[in-house]
């Protein structure tokens, strides 16, 4: 095949890239090894120095990821096309704000960022260097040899198969893709990237990512030294430095669940902040792991009890996330969720990268399993050991219980790999299985944690009096603010109320705990936080999530569905017309274009009724919007927006608009399905069209319709109408129709409460205007101020001007030109045009002027500066009597109207307030135990 | 034997009883002659019928879209969605209906749609510059 020198490729950064990744790969192979070697090595100073070369290759792995990082948002910036990953993430029109959400919304680039944390955790790793450094840096240098083979991109024909080992970004699409446009040697200049998906365009596509990779990353750190410890033979001594990162690792965890959850609910259609989609569980699964880890970590710290179950726990978190890795990535969860990656094809090599540390880590801690201490004498049941105990018993059933049925389909797919004909099983109605059975958890999570802080570690005596006079106090006050709740929102299971009274008890014990101990045992504080923090979480899901209420008519469908009948979910909102929903007038009173959004400002005004006043005792405006595709021919996706109260958000999204707007394709076919009737018509003639009348008022030789004036025309006409209806309704309108240069415009005039469109037909401009090659003109030589006469108007040149441009002539350099001034009589009116004289080199040009309501065109066409004599043409258009031509359509469906649904969800700020809770507890108490630990070291 | 194995044992028990219960809550992707026969609450796998017009006056009801749907085996039935017809419609690949049959129509509440990947269709050379 022809060699093609293909134009503008910058080679270099490809060959860099590739040099940076296979360096990577080498680097962390070393590391591991280096590691591995200095851990059994035999003798001092071979450990030391095997030691040396496997940080010494950590960091120049690290240094190889911080530059392919750097090097591919540099070609990302500079928009170097003929990379695939550039192609397909950037476009032109990308603004720069949104590179980094770019650089990792493919599947490559967010391996990178999950590898640029491990290199950041692996130098603070290499900076403390502990005990357990060794281990826990060749875990980490395993892991990063995984990721990085990822982006390897290295084929393998072995035996009749063939294997793909990672994929590499920075191919170029030239060698991927195979389309005719590379026989072009000068393809890059034809291209545009296809740029950001318009619905991840926003802030938190891009602080989203890192935050949860950065939890990914962390959660490596137990594992590692929970291999360290078995390796190690030291089973204890681990205990105190793991914690920190445990608990650093739940709480940026956590805290990428937060935001997860408010992406999802401010800125997504999904219409609220948690659907128990396969993707949020599997990374809900990982943290409720690493809590129960921290709860059995806490315990075994001081009383040597659960050590076992740590070891369990923080080794079982980090597999958890790589199997969330692997759910999310190889496409196996596919028509179950909403919000999963593309396939790359890398499902078994996930797979592998799953296995390589589940069967070692497994059998390590089977084989070391018997040898993990454990107190001989049974903890008491009264003690706070049993009790935590129970409670990370609970959150790992909790996890269990999520993790299974989220799992089905890697069930399906495996025992399709048997069976091919094997029927998949599915959850019938998601939602409403999980929230079932964790309401249970939450219920002994309430309790647990409500009774365990009065519990005291390592005691064999009890005063029962105190304790139990306290805990009937809490379920004193429980019962209270549970009967409270009942009032504010409805509870109709009595489970409810179950659930409502754990999470005050668990409220007002830790509160309790907090102010007692706030003072002197500031490190305590950290685990009421995060206790209160849940209870406060559970009664917000309650009011929340069980409450929330559509603001619409109800029950207009009772009966079609079976049951009582569902409450109707959205209103149509008509442009300009207000409507009642239960307290409130809605009105859709604009939209607007932004960008690629177009907002729609919904006003909601919530009236009460005093006797016979109406009173308006609130009023706002929402703006939800519908976002277009990067090319504008559809709308992609619907953005809500929300009013926020105390006690209660209002939430708002369009759901559905009409076929015409959403779809430019949908709008065309629309509008050649409409039956346009030609009609000829004078002024004061009327056409009947169904129920109404449309009568013509006459012709504007000026057009002003709105679209009209957005346009340039060297010329345009205008029929003025109105429609009435048997009631009296009145509508003026307006149809214009332009010409610039050969091309003819039509501006419709649309009435959407008559549904009827009209427009002119293209005949209008042939009986007003006639061609220029068609038109008589009459040369008159005259001076200025000199009157002279033309069918009965008189003429006369007052002036000149020296500003020549107007809409149909823009002076070139070198043009020499002036504009006549000449005043048009007619009997009634008096005009004043422009013509305009013109040499160009030394061609003599003129340039008329027209007046569109006498159809004269005038020219100014030759000026003799010597006799101070001007010749002017005039012509005047043949115009016979006034019909005027136009077409109707009727039936014309509706375009001013969007489907709107309005949500209100009370007390959702409880569920923010407590989960943020839950996680600033995490974090005082990973600022305590790390304070801690440096003391200790 | 200690308190936390009988815990332990206790919650395996409890796990074992919500496995059963939970079987349930799950079923098999169905078909229209499955859910003419049961009458039962089912998913139902299958593509859109693109010849047959789809059904949505938000003028008159904004909450019932119908439309007519194939089923894997082949069979076609008219699907009633108490939803606004969601964004792309036509364009899905497959689509999954969750409800029950009543009178020969598909009853649904639920929805998922596969849709072609957002560009994946697209040419390269049809993305010249504008």
């Amino acid at each position: 095949m022809e060699q093609i020198n293909y134009i503008g490729e910058s080679l270099w950064i490809g060959h860099l890239s590739k040099a940076y990744i296979f360096g990577a790969f080498v680097t962390a192979l070393l590391s591991l090894v280096s590691y591995f070697v200095s851990f059994y090595a035999k003798t001092e100073s071979e450990k030391v120095s095997w030691h040396r070369i496997g940080k010494l290759s950590y960091i120049l792995h690290g240094t190889f990821i911080l530059s392919l990082l750097i090097l591919m948002l540099y070609a990302m910036v500079t928009q170097r096309y003929e990379y695939s990953y550039v192609f397909d993430h950037v476009s032109g029109d990308l603004p720069l704000k949104y590179i980094l959400s770019a650089f990792w919304e493919g599947q490559e680039g967010s391996f990178i960022l999950w590898m640029f944390w491990h290199v950041v955790i692996g130098f603070v790793l290499i900076y403390r260097n502990d005990a357990w450094n060794t281990i826990v840096m060749a875990t980490l240098a395993f892991a990063e040899l995984w990721l990085i083979s990822m982006l390897l991109g290295i084929h393998i024909d072995f035996a009749g198969y063939h294997f793909k080992l990672g994929s590499n970004p920075m191919m170029l699409l030239r060698d991927i893709n195979a389309a005719p446009i590379f026989s072009n040697a000068d393809y890059l200049s034809l291209i545009k990237g296809r740029g950001l998906n318009p619905l991840l365009q926003n802030y938190w596509m891009t602080i989203h990512p890192p935050f949860i990779f950065a939890a990914f990353a962390l959660s490596i750190v137990p594992f590692g030294y929970a291999i360290a410890a078995l390796l190690q033979k030291n089973y204890t001594e681990w205990l105190r430095p793991v914690l920190p990162w445990a608990l650093l690792t739940a709480a940026i965890l956590g805290i990428s669940l937060i935001m997860g959850s408010l992406w999802a609910y401010e800125a997504l259609s999904f219409g609220g902040y948690w659907a128990w989609d396969p993707v949020e569980n599997t990374s809900l699964v990982p943290w409720i792991i690493l809590v129960a880890g921290i709860h059995t970590n806490l315990m075994s710290k001081a009383t040597a009890r659960g050590t076992r179950s740590t070891f369990i726990f923080y080794l079982s978190g980090f597999l958890m996330i790589v199997y969330s890795t692997l759910l999310t990535r190889s496409g196996i969860l596919g028509d179950t969720s909403a919000h999963a990656f593309t396939e790359m094809g890398l499902e078994w090599q996930l797979t592998f990268f799953l296995l390589s540390f589940l069967l070692p880590g497994l059998a390590l801690l089977i084989y070391r399993y018997r040898k993990i201490p454990v107190p001989v004498k049974e903890e008491a049941i009264y003690s706070r050991e049993f009790w935590m105990y129970v409670g990370s018993l609970v959150l790992f059933f909790s996890a269990v219980l999520i993790n299974s049925a989220s799992s089905l389909p890697v069930f399906n797919a495996i025992m399709r790999y048997f069976d091919a004909g094997y029927i998949g099983k599915v959850i019938r109605d998601p939602i409403e299985h999980y929230n079932k059975y964790q309401l249970w958890i939450a219920v002994f999570t309430g309790l647990l944690s409500g009774l365990s802080v009065w519990l005291f570690y390592r005691i064999s005596e009890i005063q029962w009096r105190p304790l139990i006079t306290r805990l009937s106090f809490h379920m004193l006050v429980a019962v209270i603010l549970t009967w409270l709740t009942s009032l504010w929102i409805s509870l109709p299971q009595w489970h409810f109320y179950l659930l409502g009274f754990a999470s005050w008890f668990t409220v007002s014990s830790n509160a309790e705990y907090l102010i007692r101990h706030a003072r002197n045992h500031t490190k305590m504080t950290a685990s009421a936080i995060s206790h209160m923090g849940f209870g406060i979480m559970a009664v917000g899901i309650l009011a929340s999530g069980l409450n929330f209420s559509y603001l619409s008519n109800p029950f207009v469908f009772k009966g079609l569905f079976g049951g009582d009948g569902d409450e109707e979910k959205y209103v149509q909102l008509i442009k300009s017309k207000p409507l009642l929903i239960k307290d409130y007038i809605v009105t859709y009173e604009r939209d607007t274009l932004i960008d690629k959004a177009r907002f729609y400002d919904v006003s909601f005004k919530q009236i009460e009724m005093k006797g016979n006043q109406m009173k308006v005792i609130d009023s706002f405006i929402t703006r939800p919007n519908a976002v277009y595709a990067n090319d504008f021919s559809k709308i992609a996706a619907f953005n809500p927006d929300t009013r926020h109260y105390a006690g209660k958000d209002i939430f708002t999204c369009v759901v559905s608009l009409p076929a015409a707007v959403s779809d430019s394709e949908q709008a065309k076919a629309i509008e050649d399905s409409l039956q346009y009737i030609a009609y000829k018509l004078l002024p004061g003639d009327t056409v009947s069209l169904n129920e109404a009348v449309l009568t013509i008022d006459g012709i504007n030789y000026r057009p002003r319709h709105s679209e009209y004036a957005l346009h340039r025309h060297d010329i345009g006409f205008e029929i003025r109408y109105h429609i009435t209806d048997k009631t009296g309704k009145r509508e003026d309108g307006l149809c214009a129709i332009g010409l610039d240069g050969n091309i003819l415009y039509k501006y419709p005039g649309k009435h959407e409460n008559f549904g009827i469109k009209i427009r002119p037909a293209e005949s209008l401009i042939d009986g007003l205007l006639t061609p220029e090659e068609q038109l008589n003109y009459k040369t008159f030589t005259v001076k200025k101020d000199e009157s002279f006469a033309f069918n009965g108007y008189t003429l006369r040149i007052t002036g000149f001007d020296k500003e020549t441009d107007t809409l149909r002539y823009s002076a070139e350099p070198g043009d020499i030109g002036i504009s006549g001034l000449v005043e048009v009589g007619s009997k009634d009116t008096a005009y004043l045009v422009k013509p305009i004289f013109v040499l160009r080199g030394n061609a003599p040009m003129s340039i008329k002027d027209y007046i569109p309501e006498t159809g004269l065109h005038i020219r100014l066409s030759r000026i003799d500066p010597t006799t101070g004599e001007f010749e002017i043409k005039v012509a005047e258009d043949k115009r016979g009597n006034l019909l005027l031509p136009v077409e109707i359509a009727k039936d014309v469906p509706r375009t001013d109207y969007i489907i709107l649904e309005a949500k209100i969800f009370p007390g959702i700020n409880l569920y923010w307030l407590g989960s943020i809770m839950m996680m600033v507890g995490l974090l005082v108490s990973w600022y305590f135990q790390y304070r801690e630990r440096k003391r200790w070291t | 034997m200690n308190k936390i194995t009988i815990l332990g044992l206790l919650m395996i028990g409890a796990a074992a009883f919500i496995f059963m219960n939970a079987s349930k809550d799950v079923s098999t992707y169905s078909n229209f002659s499955e859910a003419v026969s049961t009458g039962n609450r089912v998913k139902v796998v299958g593509t859109l019928s693109k010849d047959k017009a789809l059904d949505y006056l938000p003028e008159v009801n904004p909450h019932i879209f119908k439309f007519y749907m194939k089923d894997n085996k082949g069979n076609e039935k008219q699907v009633v969605l108490s939803k606004a017809k969601p964004q792309d419609f036509e364009r899905s690949e497959q689509i999954v209906v969750t409800g029950s049959m009543q009178n020969d129509q598909f009853y649904a509440d639920e929805i998922l749609m596969k849709c072609p990947s957002k560009y994946k269709e697209e040419e390269i050379n049809l993305r010249k510059r504008s």
